[in-house]
Formats: structure tokens, sequence, C-alpha cells
């Protein structure tokens, strides 16, 4: 695909929009693409990056992704008109809610960005949402005004630099009437979450990460383990999205 | 001018000479969604082991310069769902298939090759004894001169099918362990298998695998391969299946020069789907354009 913008949200977060012959029709929120990185001679594996956005009309692909290492840094460097090589749309997204009724969302880091085409559509599908979102310090923080548009946002940052202070679960009650909960970002707050409300109804869906190879189900190297830990499951085939009961975080 | 792909491996005919490598195609269903499998020479499945196997924890992948480290652990379904769900469905895919089989004692492989060969279901055996990652599993195997004579001519006494011993490349003298396995009984070799290798992660200062270790393979290792083969070639008379970082088909121009009579491509469908076939394709063009006729023309001219 070519890319279309290129914009620096933070210090080391960017946002690409690519633009071009895509597979438009078979995106969800939650699924991701397998990246090239230059022309795959120094760099043989692709980079897995989730969808952001994704405007079929317009026929436009945006990623949000955090500058890392090699590959990020390469794709942080593309300007307008250049190529970028894409697999995908790959793995499972987030599964619509079973019962209407008021949903949370909660992002952290660059678990964030998948969020925001699930907004989208959850918005437009009538679903009122709660959006929680954490970061790290007020300098991490992007796309929160881009969010509200879809619901009611609270910021956290770990610092307290902006917004309220610590982490997500520390401004989520529990007692609210949520059908359906949605998380991505690190394993630790993805956990934390699960704990938080155990023994509560709300249905939890998480988005897992995992270093991946081939990216489509066939290498086994991406897998995690069922709650028993004696099944194993590809997070970039039956995932990257899993109900938090069908996995051991 | 036309050329003429199709490889005669001691009486198996496959179309063309590139096949996919073990462990890198699962057991083709992913990669049949990106085209027909028709279009390959043979299909080389995952590593089958007795029982079910979940493999080693994760990170179990991680990318170095020109290649990748893996320490999958030989997961894989086991023995009786590759031959009830995935050999069936493969079957009708209309392309010959090597079933890659490991084990931990002499009786584990003797019975998965028994069972496949009953089957029906596959065309050749590749007998892996160069698994890095599992501790006893394979490793000792294909290391020893006698002890992969001893495997193999215990696995040839239940093995009806063609079989292919593939070597461990983390050896002194790759040419013994090939003489090994000939005289046990083997029909043919593919060669090789992942370099043992180690990345730290610089940000916990710690290896980069859950595992520690894992298996090198990709661009990087082409040079090692080719030394590998034309060594193995100069020494043993028996059909010899290449690989080891296969990206175009220049490169596999290049292991059937060095004596190879197909290949087997691994990595190379991570960086690109369409590996397999596109490899075909530019076989086809670079022996158009070299005004080669068929493979038998160049196998081995290197030696
Ligand atoms: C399904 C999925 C969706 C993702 N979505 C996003 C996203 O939207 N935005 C974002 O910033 N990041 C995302 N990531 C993480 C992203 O894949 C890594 O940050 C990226 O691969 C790093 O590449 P690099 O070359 O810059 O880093 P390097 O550290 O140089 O990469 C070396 C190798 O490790 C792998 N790797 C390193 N970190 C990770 C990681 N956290 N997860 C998986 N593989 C890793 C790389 O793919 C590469 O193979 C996602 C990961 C997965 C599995
Ligand atoms: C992810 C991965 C899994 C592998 N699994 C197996 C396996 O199950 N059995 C086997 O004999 N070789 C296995 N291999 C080795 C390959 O079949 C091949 O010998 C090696 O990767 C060199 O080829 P390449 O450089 O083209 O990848 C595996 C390699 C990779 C990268
Ligand atoms: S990355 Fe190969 S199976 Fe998931």
């Amino acid at each position: 695909m070519l890319v279309k913008e290129s914009k620096q949200l933070t210090r080391d977060v960017f946002a690409l929009t690519l633009e071009g012959q895509f597979d438009y029709d078979k995106v969800t929120a939650g699924r991701f693409v397998h990246v090239l990185i230059e022309d795959g001679k120094a760099h043989p594996l692709r980079r897995p990056i989730s969808i952001a956005s994704c405007d079929s009309h317009a026929k436009t692909l945006t990623l949000v992704y955090r500058v890392v290492g090699d590959g990020t840094l390469w794709l942080s460097k593309r300007i307008r008109g250049d190529t970028v090589s894409l697999l995908g749309p790959l793995g499972k997204g987030f599964v619509a809610p079973h019962k209407p009724g008021k949903v949370l969302i909660v992002g952290g880091g660059v678990g964030v960005p998948p969020l925001f085409q699930l907004a989208k559509e959850l918005v437009q599908e009538n679903f009122e949402l709660d959006i929680v979102l954490g970061f790290r310090s007020q300098g991490d923080v992007f796309w929160t005004e881009e969010f509200a548009q879809f619901g009611r946002v609270t910021v956290c940052t770990e610092d307290g630099s902006l917004g309220e202070k610590g982490f997500v679960t520390a401004v989520i009650d529990v007692t609210n009437d949520w059908t359906t909960l949605y998380s991505c970002g690190p394993k630790a707050m993805l956990k934390a979450l699960r704990n938080h409300f155990a023994g509560s109804t709300i249905q939890g869906y998480v988005s897992l990460e995992e270093r991946m190879a081939c990216g489509v189900g066939a290498c086994w190297g991406c897998t995690c383990l069922d709650p028993s830990g004696s099944l194993a499951k590809r997070i970039c085939k039956e995932g990257p999205v899993f109900s938090w009961e069908e996995v051991s975080l | 001018m036309t050329v003429d792909l199709t490889v005669d491996l001691g009486g198996l005919k496959l179309r063309n000479p590139v096949m996919p490598a073990s462990g890198c195609f699962g057991f083709g269903r992913e990669y049949s969604e990106y085209y027909s499998l028709d279009t390959l020479g043979a299909v080389v499945v995952k590593a089958t082991t007795l029982k079910p196997r979940l493999g080693n924890p994760t990170p179990r992948v991680t990318e170095v310069t020109g290649g990748m480290l893996n320490a999958i652990g030989l997961a894989n379904p086991g023995l009786s769902k590759v031959l009830t769900e995935e050999l069936p469905w493969l079957e009708r895919q209309n392309v010959p298939i090597f079933v890659n089989v490991a084990g931990d004692t002499v009786e584990d492989y003797c019975s998965v090759v028994d069972e496949v060969c009953r089957s029906g279901l596959a065309q050749a055996i590749e007998l892996n004894v160069s698994c890095p990652n599992v501790e006893l599993g394979g490793l000792a195997f294909g290391v020893n001169s006698s002890v992969l004579r001893g495997l193999v001519e215990e696995v040839r006494k239940v093995c009806t099918l063609p079989l292919y011993v593939k070597l461990s490349p983390n050896v002194t003298r790759i040419q013994d362990l090939a003489v090994a396995a000939a005289s046990g009984g083997a029909d043919g070799l593919s060669l090789i298998n992942t370099l043992v290798g180690m990345q730290i992660d610089l940000a916990t200062r710690k290896p980069a695998l859950a595992n520690k270790t894992g298996g090198l393979s990709g661009p990087a290792i082409k040079p090692v391969a080719v030394r590998m083969v034309y060594e193995v070639a100069r020494e043993v008379n028996l059909p010899i299946v290449g690989m080891g970082g296969i990206c175009s088909g220049r490169d596999v121009a290049e292991f059937i020069m060095a004596g190879a009579w197909a290949v087997e491509v691994g990595t190379a469908n991570f960086t690109d789907p369409y590996a397999c076939p596109r490899i075909v394709a530019e076989l086809k063009s670079f022996m158009e354009a070299e005004g080669i006729k068929n493979l038998e023309e160049i196998r081995g001219c290197a030696l």
C-alpha cells in the first residue's frame, strides 16, 4: 500500500495512514496486519500491528505504533508516496456484545489503537461506551480527544501527570452495570482487570501479544495456553482476541 | 524453449523441485488460502510425534539479522490427529506428502513411521533426527554416527515408503553422518536442519528465547547449507533434498549445482506467503535464460 500520511503522536508513537488496494471488507476491530520491513532481506520476519482505524470508502488504513526497535524505526521513516507491504487482515477480532447495554473499553499504552476501530464499530451499533485509557506519563498520551466522540473517556497516568493517578483498575468501579469489557494492553494490566472483576457477570475480552513468525497459523510460534495449561491456541489465528476465560494470562 | 522442472526421486516423481520445509508450513491448510498446493513439488509437514506436544514456553521465535531463531519444541497434535484430521485433507490437495517424524526413543520413531506407512496417506518419510530443541528430542540420534545408523536400521524395518533422513548441521563432519544414514538404509538425505544459536535481549539482559537457545534458519545459513550439501554429495550417492535460507529461484539453482535433487523452503514462507510458487516461477525463468533444459543438466555440476 502507499503511505498517505505519517504523523508523530508522542515522542515515540506514530500514526501511519496507508491507502490503496486492501481487503477492507474483511477488516473488523482487533484484527491485525503483518508488515514487511524494507524488502525482508535483513528482516525476514514481518511485524504484527493492529488495525487502529479503517475507512473502506476512502480506502485508507491507519496503524498506530510505538518505535521499539529496527522494524518500527524503519516504519517511522516512511513518507508520503512510499510503499509498505502488508499481509492481512489476519487473526480473529473482537466479538460484538451478546446483549444490549453499556460497554467498558480499557486500553493501556500501545494497546489503545485497536480499541479505536472497536469504539467506532460499537457506536455505529448504538452501544453506550465508557472508555478508560492508561498511559505511563503525560508525554505518552495520544488520541484521547479522538476517543471522546465515542463515549465518556477517563485518562489515567501512572505518575499522575495527566488525568487520574495510577493504574486503570483504580478508576474502574466493578459495581457498574457494564455487560461487556474489551481490553488491550500489557499482560499485567489484562490480568489485573480480570482479577478486578472476579465474581462479576461481565463478559471480558482481551487482545494478546506474542512474538510471531508466519502470522497465519502455520509455524506454531505464537501460542498461548488455555487455563488448564493443556491446550495451545495460536494467537495469530485463534486470537489475538480471546474471551478472558479461554486463556491463561 | 520449454524447460522440464520435474524431479524423479528414486521413483517418486515431483512436478518441480520446490517443497515447503517441515515446521514452516503446518499441514498445509493455512497457505492453501494463498495458493493452490498442487503448484508445489511436495509438502513436508510439521514434525509428527506419537503423542501430542505443546512445545516449549514462549517466546519461542525471534529475529536475527538475515534470519530467525526458533525453539518451537516439536509442538504438534500427535500421530492420531495427524492421521485422522490433517493428512486426509492434505491428500485431497493433489500434492505428494512427506511426513516429518520425530521421537524420543527408537520405539517412538518406529511406531509413528509404521502407522504413517500403513495409513497410505503419505508418499515419503522424513526422519527428523536433528531438532535441537527438546531434550532427547532427536539431537542424541543425529550427532553420533553409530546411534544414527542404529535408528535408521530399525526404522527401515517398518518403513515401506521412501525414507529420507534429515541431517543436523551441528556436527563436526556432516558427511560421516550421511554415510551412517546411508548404510542404515536411507533412500535419501535432506539437509540442513537449523544451527543452534542464541540471542541476548539487551533490555532484560537474558536470552531472548524462553528456551535460551534456538535453531537458526533463513538467508544467514545459506552458505553453510550449500557447503554441507556439496560435502555430502561428494561422498554419498543418494538423492539429496537441500535447504537452508532459500529465498529465490537462483538460490535453488545454487543448491542443485552443489548436488541437491530437490529443495525445501522454510523461513522464506514467513517473509512472503507466496514464496514457494514464486520460487518455482523464478527457477523456470532462470533455466530459460540460461538455456538449461532440465535439472539433471546442472545437478552437481559444481562438484
Ligand atoms: C497481534 C499484535 C498486534 C500488535 N499491535 C501493535 C500496535 O497496534 N501498535 C504497536 O505499537 N505495537 C503492536 N504490537 C507490537 C509490535 O508487533 C512490536 O512492537 C513490533 O513487532 C516491534 O518490532 P521492532 O522491529 O521495532 O522491534 P524489535 O524488538 O527489533 O523486533 C524484533 C522481533 O521481535 C518482535 N517483537 C518485538 N516486540 C514485540 C511485541 N511486543 N509483540 C510481538 N512481537 C514483538 C518483532 O516482531 C521482531 O520479530 C502488536 C503485536 C501483536 C502480536
Ligand atoms: C519455525 C520453524 C519450525 C521448524 N520445525 C521443524 C520440524 O518440525 N521438523 C524439522 O525437521 N525441521 C523443522 N524446522 C527446520 C526447517 O525445516 C529447515 O530445515 C530450516 O529452517 C532451514 O531452512 P530455511 O532456512 O529455509 O528455513 C523448523 C524451522 C522453523 C523456522
Ligand atoms: S505466528 Fe506462526 S502460528 Fe502464529
